[in-house]
Parts: C-alpha cells; structure tokens; sequence
C-alpha cells in the first residue's frame, strides 16, 4: 500500500496544524442474510478508506447515495465500528482500545446529523438537550451546566431566553444551530458533519455554512464534511475525497481537483451540478444508468459500466489510487484525463 | 391567448391560530410550450399555488382568484366531472416525492394504464401497448418486464420516471413538476431535467418547474418567478434575473449562493426568517430583511411595477438605488 496522502499545508496557515485523526485502510463489510437457502452476502459499504484531519482544516467527502459517505461518519465517530483498518487520534488507534478509550474518542469526536427535525428530541427542551453531553460525561453541578449551555447557546447565535424553549418553536436553521451547540458542548477536536446543510433553504444554509467557519476558527477544529452539493464543498472544504460505491475514486487538495478533476466520475458529478452562472456550466452528458447496487457490484472498476472512457482493461482490474498531479486517483488513464 | 391564465390568485386556510393566506394575490400566465421556473424557499406558498391550480387544495383551504383560465376555459366554475377530465388529461403534474406518490399497493404498469383508461379509453392491449411506449420513452431499461414491478423495486430515479410516464401519459399541454428530482442524486437529477426538457420540446408542451434550487431553474427555465412569502415578487427572464435582479430578495439570494462566493471565506446571508403566520410585517413583506428598506417600504404595500424586461415589487430597486454586487 501506498503511504497515506498528506495533505500540503496551506500557504496561509498561520498556526502549526497538529493531525488530530488519521484513518487507514477503514473498513466496513455487512453481512446479509438472504433467508435459509440462500448464501449470506457481504455489503462492502466502506472499502479501504485512508484519510487524515487536521486542527482548523476540512476535509469533504462527496459521493451519491450508497457511496458509502455516511457509513464513513459512523465509523470515524465509532457509532460503528470498522470491520478492518486504523483510526488513529493523536496517533493512538482507537479501533482496538479498551471501552475507556473509545470513550475518549467518542467526546472528543462529535457529530452533527442531516435533519435537524429528527436528531433533536422533541420533547426536551434546549437547555436539557444541550445539558446531556455534561451529564454523562462531566462531574458539572447544575449551575455550572446551565451556565456552559447559555454560554454555548450564544456562540451559536440563540439567545438565552430560549433555553427552556422545545424544538418544534424552532425554525430549520435554528435547530441546526442547536445541533452544532450540542456537538460543541465537550469540546470536540473532530466535527463530523453528515449534510448539515442539505435539509436547509439557500439564505439560512448560508447562514449555518457562515457559523461553522466561524467556530471551526474559534476552536481550530477539524471537520469532516460530507455532503453531495459540490458547490457547499467548494466553499467549505481545504481537502476533498470523491467516494463511489465504498470506495475513494479521487482525494485531495481543494483547487487540485476543482480545477483539473482526474477521474472521471468527478467529473460528471462537477457537469451535473447545476449552476446559476452560464459560464460555469459543462455541456456534457450525465452519466448514463443508474449507481450499481453495492450488493452486487461491477468487476474491475466500480464506475466502469457508466464510464464514457472506459476499456476492457477497466472491467477487470481494480485500479489503486496513486498520486497523479498533486492529488491521489483511482483511475488507469488519469493522465490522460485533459 | 396564454394557456394558462392566472389573475390575483389568493389562497387562505383556515388554521387553529387564524386565517393564513399562503398565496397572496399572484398573477401566472403560461404560454403554449413554455418552460417558466418558479423559485422560492420553503413557505413561500409554490407548491400551494400549484396545487391551487390542480384543484387539490384540502378543504380548509379558499381559494379566490380574479381570473383561472386554463386554454379559455373558466378552473373556478368547474364541476367535479370536468375537473377529473382535465387534471391527468390536459394538465398533469409530477410530484416532490416519488416513492410517496406512487402507491406501494399496484405494479408501475396497472397505475400508468390506469390514466390511460380513464382519460383515452384505450382496450387492454393497447393500453400495454402504449404503457410500454411510454416507460422506453422515459429511459427504463427493459420496459415489458418493468410493467409487472412494484415501486419499492425501483429506484428514486427510475420510480421519478414512472411518474412522468404517468404524467405524458395522455399527452398533456400543461406539465406542472414540483420540485421534481429534489429527493434525487446530482448525476440522477441531471438525467430526469434533460429527459423533461427533451418532452418539453418534442410536443411542445408547456412546463411549470417549480423548485427551490436556483441553479436548476437557471438551467432549465426561460421564464422565472421568484416567490416570497406567498408574493411573487420578481418575474422576468431567466438570463435577465440571474444576471440582474432588480428586488433585494432576488439579490439577496444569489448572493448567498455558496457558487457565487468563490475565495470568500465567509457568505452574504439575509438575516431573519420567512414570515410566519403571526409575524408578517406591514408594507413590503421582506423590509425586515431587506439592507435597503425605507420608511415608505415599511409603511406601505408594493405592487408589482413593470419594468423593461420583466417586473418587480420593490419601490426602490437594485438597478436604479444601485445596490447591487455585480
């Protein structure tokens, strides 16, 4: 295997970026069961995935539905554990600790879900949903957690007159905020962030897109962002990691890939983004067919049956991701991408 | 003579917390194979007025309207008969959802053959006949074994097909697709805009889009309405909106377009939120959020004034105060 892909430090780094979590080669295969007469079957929903986050930086992941991109948050938080593979945090690999240690990771690794109308339980108010983290994991008397959840609630730009305020007298954008309070509360280093902004409207995504620059700054944390808005990923991301039925099919540095994509596959996601501006847009065809089901999935490259360059060579052999252009890509004629 | 003909259109339900009027006096015209784009955020009454136009408002709902014409024909003075004549024939619409709205009980080909039966009153084996026609028409693969399956063995794309094959299916002249490929995958929504544009322009059919997403009425629409809080509140050509919008809201929102901020690190938003039941404010309905509101915005209503290329409710437009960020 390669070495893991290091990400070039920005030129405007102004601080020293520390690697806060390093995945190698992640993992995960489900089993099916497919009724008495039948063989089980394997999902590989996440197939050998190596990325690093770093303080203050975002990495992005994009992909359609089935690409594997939620599967890969759950891991990295440890909702799920990875069948195989390394999630090192300050380079201690938390996949094969005792309890304690992951629930090390688990605060300092938090998590903010899509739709903020179902990760917020409707029933609790504000400030006791802000409250539990510190519950559980803090020795904090009830006024020292009341004060650190107003404190929070402000940062995130609520005002403390709604702490004991429930959900449902919340707008979209407004729950989402107390969503990032809550993974805020333990003071995470990791952020991730499963399409924090897809269930919102353009003014308040914007609005939600601002505060996460805003606290990212504040916290120097790292974010894992995955999303498959491609404009959001441009605005938001430093680093950027293409994923296609479980597997990474190109990773790099933002303006890498944006402005020269090499695989193929990011490059019929970039054609078919729509755009408000006529000069941005790509007059090429969308994919043909359908995602494969990952059940069952093409030989040889995965994107090969929709790809408009591939050959015979595609259908059978795997290609690895290996450094083209300052980025790494999972495609034999990546040179040949212009 | 548009074909479909809209004046003052006002829909108000009646709610626990009052009287909400969801639409508010909006003018709508189409013409014969047209594609106008209608845009707005959540709760600027789109959909309403689309399913206004649908006759599917549910029962506390009232709709008024100054003029409903579809092709001369009077929407308001309709009889149950002759609306169930028209609505799938004439007018067909495509919904948000399509794994919602197809019913999970029947196979895709007894729902396509059954507009087909009711509207055209074909026999059974053309109806199959043309079912099949319909389904190769929209891009399924292998479309006689496709009768027989049942929506949850689709995909969300593949089950969006179906339901334009059901809407086309009996030729209509009005296509109203809300929100049409919203649930679907970039690569997916790409297909399904192409495949409506393509219908669009083969019979010359006219297309309502209604959406949320500006890119996609950019690419699609030759005509756009930007709606707010139940108001359309700009309407004029799509090149000439996204290039020049005269209302603030229009600006506004393409401003907060993460696409148009490209090397900022931090996006222009509206502050504030859409008007609710219990808040909308007097005068200009978006003068809280708007950077240029005036006394007079505050004071007063606005009427929609016409301009060069279009129309704007805004006493004080971009172009003109010169507020703009080209």
């Amino acid at each position: 295997m390669t070495a893991v892909y290091q990400t070039p430090a920005a030129p405007t780094a102004r601080v020293q970026r520390e690697t806060v979590l390093d995945a190698v080669d992640l993992k995960k295969h489900y089993r099916l069961k497919r009724g008495l007469f039948r063989a089980d079957a394997t999902v590989k929903a996440v197939d050998g995935v190596s990325f690093v986050l770093q303080t203050g930086r975002t990495l992005a992941v994009v992909g359609e539905s089935g690409c594997g991109k939620s599967t890969l948050a759950r891991m990295v938080t440890l909702i799920d554990p990875p069948t195989s593979g390394e999630l090192r945090f300050d380079g201690k690999d938390m996949t094969v600790g005792s309890r304690e240690e992951a629930r090390t990771l688990r605060r300092k690794v938090q998590m903010v879900f899509q739709n903020p109308y179902g990760s917020l339980n409707p029933r609790k108010r504000i400030g006791t949903i802000l409250e539990e983290p510190l519950v559980i994991n803090t020795k904090l008397s009830r006024a020292e957690r009341r004060e650190r959840a107003v404190e929070m609630m402000g940062k995130v730009g609520l005002r403390p007159d709604q702490y004991e305020r429930y959900p449902h007298m919340f707008s979209g954008g407004q729950r989402q905020r107390i969503a990032i309070a809550r993974a805020l509360m333990l003071n995470p280093r990791v952020v991730v962030a499963d399409e924090p902004v897809s269930a919102l409207d353009v003014s308040i995504q914007a609005q939600v897109l601002n505060l996460m620059v805003d606290l990212q700054e504040e916290f120097d944390l790292a974010y894992l962002f995955i999303s498959h808005d491609l404009s959001v990923v441009r605005h938001i991301a430093d680093d950027v990691m293409v994923m296609y039925l479980g597997r990474p099919v190109e990773h790099g540095p933002k303006e890498t890939i944006f402005a020269h994509p090499r695989h193929p596959y990011t490059r019929a996601l970039m054609a078919a983004t729509p755009r408000v501006n006529p000069a941005l847009r790509q007059d090429a065809s969308p994919p043909r067919g359908e995602l494969p089901s990952p059940l069952n999935p093409p030989s040889g490259c995965h994107y090969h049956k929709r790809c408009p360059h591939m050959t015979d060579r595609c259908a059978v052999e795997v290609p690895p991701l290996r450094e083209v252009d300052g980025r790494r890509v999972a495609c034999h004629y990546a040179e040949q991408m212009e | 003579m548009p074909l479909l003909d809209i004046r003052n259109l006002s829909v108000e339900f009646s709610t626990r917390a009052g009287k909400f009027r969801a639409v508010d006096g909006i003018d709508l015209t189409v013409d014969e194979g047209e594609v106008l784009g209608i845009v707005g955020e959540s709760g600027s009454g789109k959909s309403v007025t689309s399913l206004a136009v649908m006759g599917l408002i549910a029962n506390n709902g009232r709709v008024v309207a100054d003029k409903m014409e579809f092709d001369g024909r009077d929407l308001r003075t309709l009889t149950e008969r002759q609306r169930r004549n028209l609505t799938g024939k004439d007018v067909a619409m495509v919904f948000q959802e399509p794994m919602t709205s197809l019913n999970p009980c029947f196979t895709i080909g007894f729902q396509i053959m059954e507009s087909l039966k009711v509207h055209e009153k074909l026999g059974r084996s053309d109806r199959r006949r043309r079912a099949i026609e319909l389904l190769e028409k929209v891009g399924i693969p292998a479309p006689e074994s496709r009768l027989s399956s049942f929506p949850h063995q689709l995909s969300g794309g593949m089950n969006q097909r179906v339901m334009i094959a059901m809407a086309i299916s009996c030729n209509p002249r009005l296509l109203i697709a809300d929100e049409p490929t919203t649930a679907l995958d970039v690569t997916i929504q790409k297909q399904i805009l192409d495949l409506l544009l393509d219908l669009q322009k083969e019979r010359g059919m006219a297309l309502i889009l209604i959406t949320h997403d500006m890119g996609v009425v950019a690419e699609t629409a030759r005509r756009v309405s930007v709606m707010y809080a139940g108001q359309v509140v700009e309407t004029r050509s799509a090149r000439d909106l996204f290039t020049h919008p005269q209302h603030p809201y229009t600006g506004a929102l393409l401003d907060a377009l993460p696409e148009r901020a490209l090397g900022k690190r931090r996006l222009p938003t509206i502050p504030g939120v859409v008007p609710g039941i219990s808040d909308r404010p007097n005068g200009c309905l978006f003068n809280p959020r708007c950077r240029f509101a005036q006394d007079k915005c505050r004071r007063e209503g606005v009427p929609l004034f016409p301009d060069e290329s279009g129309a704007a409710r805004c006493f004080y437009p971009l172009q003109v105060t010169g507020g703009v960020a080209a």
